[in-house]
């Protein structure tokens, strides 16, 4: 018996010895984006939380990941399950509407708007409320070759041919221009000239790379087109104006561009990585692609062929300006979160500028107030054209920051590439995106 | 005498009955439910019941039975190339075998790969800049085409299926030639049989137990594929490459229509029994 008992004894001290340290490690779970550079910078922010002296054991913060493909789905079942295995989790502007009913809306303080400005902080906004300090702000460069576009320019005969292209292909007049006066119509004429199919003596294979596969987030990369020709989702009374010709255009030209060989056959299965793998190698002239390309695109080592000779410019102009589309990712409290005091203190932490400026030398992109992104310039000189394109070109769609504006996003996907693939007309294609969007964003 | 009497033959069961009827039956209970309800992500927990309005809008929509179509057309293609190939290297690859049974190892190594792999694997093996494939027809033919486009990207999901899935089938059909008894192909021999005789009258209808289940087996997982297809295409340009599995999970997650991605898995889950008792009733006949 007392052999038992020390045994118990002993076995209670060793199984104490294990599970105590574990239990005074971090207590705030923050659940967020996986790889890439977003979870490098969240990863050296934290590390630098946690090593603040005022941070108490049990305040301290523990990161999970899991995997991008499916993410927003499983966080939905995760929290319409009720799960209470993160305090903290990720949310993006596109999404704050359905995880709103299991989220707690966080007051980050007044200095958070002047650490971000008040247009980031509303990426992070439902109904009014501040669901989230934004972390990460998307939107799209256009990213195209200098030495082609120079060389074009000072070519006579080249000039000459590329204004007989417009002519053909787009009933245009066009010349040559310099890529940060593009109008949609300048780059479309450039991207025929490029491609071997329209010019055979082109020195690359493409003029351009479209993602135009049946993928939501293809559908942000492309909505810029018809944005700047004036288009919306919906109009100020609610009703879904999908069938706009702005719309109309914007799905004509990329349409006229892929059928004309302008840009890879494949392009219907393209998406981020097929397009930074096709720009990459050196046969295509220009890609609309996500800002986070950048330090991919622009980086000797990982991409050799193109990365001194790529030049950035905000996405061409329509009749109504330059549009960017920009949605933020950010971190925001679970509603059942088991440690909410020290989740805000957390969240509040990461909504001041030192924390900020942490992490966007990670890393990080950060959408910054101009005074303080000249903070971190000379490091993030791209941190500098994010926040310019942002506040002069960003825009959300109205209705797309609603509980089904993914399911939005979804729809249009399928019926977008179901036209460009040649299997619906234009006016099929619409109409069905119409009637389901109607569905969709009823109130 | 019984060796186990029934009450023992109970005693024995009840654990496995009871592990299969929480584990298979609750879920299968709550899709039921769910299948006849009005119910969100909101409201998992608290489901409205609504009669068979989900069952009547999967079978109106246009989109379910373009699935259902793709799987069949997957199902039954993928499981005849796969059983017709498996076929000719089991009858032609035995003899090799049987001296050089090492061989066996690296024609099963396709199926030691998880299906998503293998479509993120072709998704780079056929991209037009980073994969070899693309590269060496631009290289021989100065061309390539579109693997992944909507005219051929069927094709090209038909052939990364057969080509990863073939290897099963010959596993089945190897076994089941290699077990065909000696005597009777000696017997077919000394009765002057030739070669293509005694294949077509005596060992493919000894073999056609096998052939059959094998043919049904490929038949359900080509008819429920995901991964591979999801991974290579998503559910294609217009939505042109959704099997049914896709189009319940598309359904589910990406449009949160749970009761009706649930009554389709419910279809799904009928016409599979369908299928089994089909394959049952088959090998039962041949029985008696």
């Amino acid at each position: 018996m007392k052999l038992n008992r020390t045994s118990f004894s002993a076995v209670a001290v060793l199984l104490a010895s294990v599970a105590l340290p574990g239990m005074s490690h971090a207590t705030v779970t923050v659940l967020g984006w996986p790889g890439g550079s977003e979870e490098t910078a969240l990863r050296a922010t934290v590390e630098a939380y946690n090593g603040q002296s005022g941070v108490t054991d049990a305040d301290k913060v523990e990161l999970l990941f899991f995997n991008r493909d499916g993410f927003f789905d499983k966080l939905q079942a995760d929290m319409a399950a009720g799960s209470d295995a993160f305090d903290v989790n990720l949310v993006a502007t596109y999404s704050i509407g359905r995880y709103a009913p299991y989220m707690e809306p966080v007051d980050l303080g007044a200095d958070a708007g002047k650490v971000f400005g008040e247009s980031v902080l509303k990426t992070m906004q439902f109904d009014g409320k501040q669901y989230g300090v934004p972390t990460d702000l998307s939107l799209h460069f256009m990213y195209y070759r200098k030495d082609l576009v120079d060389a074009l320019m000072q070519d006579d005969a080249a000039k000459k041919k590329y204004a007989e292209i417009a002519k053909e292909h787009l009933g245009k007049d066009l010349q040559p221009k310099d890529p940060d006066s593009w109008t949609w119509d300048d780059w479309a004429a450039t991207t025929l000239y490029f491609s071997k199919q329209v010019n055979s003596e082109s020195p690359v294979r493409y003029g351009t790379v479209l993602q135009m596969k049946n993928l939501l987030f293809n559908m942000m990369v492309f909505q810029s087109l018809p944005r700047s020709y004036g288009a919306d989702w919906m109009d100020k009374e609610g009703n879904v104006t999908v069938d706009s010709d702005a719309y109309k255009t914007g799905l004509e030209l990329y349409k006229k561009l892929y059928d004309a060989g302008a840009s890879p056959k494949d392009s219907l299965s393209y998406e981020y990585a097929e397009t930074n793998a096709a720009y990459g190698s050196g046969q295509a002239a220009t890609a609309l692609q996500w800002n986070a390309a950048a330090a991919d695109l622009t980086n000797a080592e990982k991409t050799p062929a193109v990365a001194s000779v790529t030049g950035i410019v905000a996405p061409p102009a329509g009749p109504d300006g330059r549009a960017d589309h920009i949605h933020g990712l950010g971190l925001g409290l679970n509603k059942n979160a088991k440690n909410k005091e020290g989740a805000v203190k957390f969240l509040k932490w990461l909504a001041t500028e030192d924390a900020a400026l942490l992490y966007a030398r990670n890393g990080g992109s950060p959408a910054l107030a101009p005074d303080v992104v000249a903070k971190v310039s000379k490091e993030r000189p791209d941190l500098v054209k994010l926040g310019e394109f942002a506040s002069k070109y960003g825009y959300v769609m109205n209705g797309a920051t609603s509980a089904k504006a993914l399911s939005v996003y979804e729809l249009q996907a399928k019926e977008f590439t179901g036209y460009w693939a040649g299997q619906q007309n234009l006016e099929d294609a619409l109409a069905h995106t119409k009637a389901g969007m109607q569905d969709l964003l009823k109130k | 005498m019984a060796i186990v009497k029934r009450a023992e033959g109970r005693a024995y069961l009840t654990p496995l009955v009871g592990f299969l009827l929480f584990f298979l039956g609750f879920p299968a209970a709550v899709n039921l439910v769910y299948s006849i309800s009005t119910v969100s992500f909101e409201t998992l927990r608290s489901p409205t019941l609504s009669g068979f309005g989900n069952y009547a809008a999967v079978l109106a929509d246009r989109e379910f039975w373009g699935a259902v179509s793709f799987s069949m057309r997957f199902g039954t293609l993928t499981a005849l190339a796969e059983c017709l190939i498996g076929l000719f290297l089991a009858v032609f690859l035995t003899p090799l075998l049987a001296k050089r049974s090492y061989l066996m190892a690296p024609l099963m190594l396709p199926l030691m790969v998880a299906p998503a792999m293998i479509g993120l694997m072709y998704r780079l093996v056929l991209h037009e800049f980073a994969g070899p494939v693309p590269y060496y027809l631009f290289e021989w033919f100065g061309d390539s085409p579109a693997f992944l486009d909507v005219d051929n990207a069927f094709r090209t999901l038909l052939v990364v299926e057969i080509l990863q899935w073939t290897p099963f089938a010959f596993l089945l059909f190897y076994m089941a030639y290699a077990a065909i008894p000696l005597e009777v192909r000696e017997a077919a021999s000394l009765d002057g049989a030739s070669a293509l005789k005694a294949l077509w009258w005596i060992e493919l209808p000894l073999m056609l137990p096998t052939l059959v289940i094998a043919f049904f087996i490929r038949f359900i997982d080509g008819f429920r594929v995901f991964d591979n297809v999801y991974a290579l295409t998503g559910s294609g340009a217009g939505g042109s490459a959704t099997s049914l599995s896709i189009y319940i999970y598309q359904a589910f997650f990406k449009g949160g229509a749970i009761g009706k991605a649930v009554a389709a898995s419910v279809v799904l889950f009928l016409a599979s029994l369908a299928v089994l008792y089909g394959l049952n009733w088959i090998t039962g006949r041949r029985r008696r």
